[in-house]
């Protein structure tokens, strides 16, 4: 009996402790959810963080606060509140790192263990319990401030912007602030990533930026790889033409400001020995479909349009008539030089392209001279053109 | 076929709806999340080169203006609401109190300034007060780190007062202490825990005033 009611107190126990610990479970998953996008959030907004730090470095160099080298304590690093202590050391280091690589800023880092350390004071007027920098008169009886200046940055995020703050102190009993300064940016530009050895001003690295995005007059030397697969016709007399591989190269240039248009000028060579040979001359049209400018850190997916001119010929080409080929004909081509033909093509496609320096493309060509063409097939035919060819290209640009 | 259904996608794609209001795209949670700034042309080109056209020299015969909007760093939930929509506008309101501290009086200009922040969370407290002191600096007033205190007994009293006898109370004891007759001090308070905006006031040589 006894055993039993133990049971039913243990059963009663966990019927109402379990939405507990499903609360539990629940809050804690919650937690854990904020956790991962909070650091999310540090990882995309610590670049934009450095180069409003590189900004204030940068303005030190062009404007020193001082007019020959300061020991500066940095007193102090705060990070938007929710963004954790990683953040903080990423920022102090990055800090560090800009003050040290440009002396000229006249801001020496100094070591000072006290100023940072919390310090207790007892004296006639009560106990006083403070950072070692808040109390000076603490450090000159310890010998630590003397000619020292304390330095306190802030990055905060204010709605879509981050906002840094700063402010320099002399370390005296009047803790005057000698120096402040304050500087907005949007997270959402994209950071520049100076190198804090050749840091810029905010106006010439938006030059840059605009230099780079624009990119219009850059003529480009792209080098293409194209395979060309033409369809197989489903003629009983047809002969199926082999893929041909060409080599391609030329120019192409920024039609419009950043690169949303671009047009090519390409001109090509095939050879497979003892199969074929082929000379061919390109143009396109290619238009960004993926936003108004060419992004510098995503891909790009371009929409072209263009026209060729192929001229084959070799003992495997023969395919490229507009009848069906005879036995005779295929010997005399096989044992001779073989046909040469010529023909124009319309291409539409899509290409995409990672930072303009490599791409992958894939196209629909149509052969209008061999529309009727026994031996050619179709992959699709719109408004009653059939597009006889696929392409496939690798880009890469120099 | 398929190509054409792929090339439509592709195309569809690149047609979507840049609209930031809430829709098939877009939910209401990311719509909130977006701080927007309706400005005209040629500031948007400005701002946003290669995203936004310039209008043409001759105008375009039609009013244009750009709707930029931009995602918050911190999306909804992520801190309280309160500490939220304080830091929000932050730069904001303490400019907006260091100018009406700078220009409630000639004489106030010569004082040093010191800034005390009463907010119910310390780490937003420390950063009002570093905006607040960046914002007295910037308007050329002279500003000191220096920090205020009060005896055990003092913080007793003043703690059990309501705001509005707190402050002058609070500042008249600071008079007697280390607030010089060169000092001034600016307080960033909030009177009611439910609220979201701050107040500032102004104690100078044992007087106070409400600033906002």
């Amino acid at each position: 009996m006894r055993g039993l009611s133990i049971i039913a107190c243990a059963l009663l126990g966990a019927a109402l402790g379990a939405p507990a610990l499903a609360a539990d479970a629940v809050e804690e998953a919650r937690l854990a959810e904020l956790d991962r996008v909070r650091a999310e959030i540090a990882n995309q907004v610590h670049l934009a963080a450095f180069d409003l730090v590189d900004e204030l470095v940068y303005g030190w160099m062009s404007d020193p606060v001082f007019e020959r080298p300061t020991p500066v304590v940095l007193a102090g690093v705060t990070v938007p509140t929710g963004l954790g202590s990683g953040m903080q050391a990423l920022l102090e280091n990055h800090i560090a790192a800009a003050l040290v690589h440009n002396p000229s800023s006249n801001i020496q880092l100094v070591h000072c263990p006290t100023c940072t350390a919390v310090v207790v004071h007892s004296g006639p007027e009560g106990t006083v319990v403070t950072r070692g920098y808040d109390n000076p008169e603490v450090l000159a009886e310890l010998g630590d401030a003397t000619g020292k200046h304390a330095l306190f940055i802030d990055v905060e995020a204010e709605g879509a912007g981050l906002v840094l703050r700063a402010r320099l102190t002399r370390l005296t009993p009047e803790l005057p602030i000698v120096w402040s300064h304050t500087i907005a940016a949007s997270s959402s530009a994209p950071a520049l990533l100076r190198q804090p050895e050749a840091l810029k001003s905010a106006a010439e690295a938006r030059q840059e930026y605009l230099d780079v995005l624009r990119g219009r007059g850059t003529v480009d030397i792209p080098v293409r790889l194209t395979v060309r697969s033409y369809a197989r016709s489903y003629d009983p007399g047809a002969v199926a033409a082999p893929p041909f591989l060409w080599l391609q190269t030329g120019v192409e240039i920024g039609a419009t400001d950043a690169r949303a248009w671009t047009s090519s000028l390409l001109v090509g060579y095939s050879f497979i020995p003892q199969a074929y040979q082929g000379i061919s001359g390109q143009a396109r049209v290619n238009r960004l479909l993926t936003g108004r400018a060419r992004s510098l850190t995503r891909p790009d997916l371009y929409g072209f349009v263009g026209v060729a001119a192929v001229s084959v010929w070799g003992a495997a080409t023969g395919s490229f008539r507009e009848e069906t080929l005879t036995a005779d004909e295929i010997i005399t081509d096989i044992e001779g030089v073989g046909p040469r033909t010529t023909f124009g093509t319309i291409q539409l496609g899509l290409d995409l392209r990672l930072g303009n320096r490599v791409g992958m493309s894939t196209y629909l060509e149509t052969l209008p001279s061999l529309q009727r063409s026994p031996n050619l097939g179709q992959y699709v035919t719109l408004a009653g053109v059939r597009f006889q060819t696929f392409g496939t290209e690798v880009t890469f640009w120099f | 076929m398929g190509v054409i259904i792929f090339l439509s996608l592709v195309l569809l794609a690149s047609t979507t709806s840049k609209d930031p209001s809430p829709g098939w795209s877009r939910s209401v949670r990311d719509s909130r999340n977006m701080d927007c700034e309706r400005m005209d042309g040629e500031t948007a080109s400005a701002r946003h080169p290669g995203l936004i056209e310039a209008p043409g020299p001759r105008g375009d015969n039609i009013e244009r203006s750009a709707l930029v909007c931009r995602e918050r760093v911190m999306a909804e939930g992520l801190r309280p609401a309160r500490d939220e929509a304080v830091l929000m506008d932050l730069d904001d309101t303490v400019s907006g109190f260091a100018l009406a501290a700078g220009s409630l009086r000639s004489d106030l200009t010569e004082r040093t300034w010191l800034v005390e922040v009463h907010y119910p969370s310390a780490p937003v407290s420390s950063k009002i007060a570093f905006a607040a002191k960046n914002a007295l600096n910037s308007q050329g007033l002279r500003v000191s780190d220096r920090a205020m205190t009060l005896s055990a007994g003092d913080v007793s009293v003043l703690t059990r007062l309501p705001p509005g006898e707190a402050w002058p109370a609070a500042c008249r004891r600071y008079a007697a202490g280390g607030l010089g007759e060169g000092d001034a001090l600016l307080a960033v308070v909030t009177r009611d825990p439910r609220e979201t905006q701050l107040h500032a006031g102004i104690c100078d040589r044992g007087q106070w005033t409400w600033l906002l």
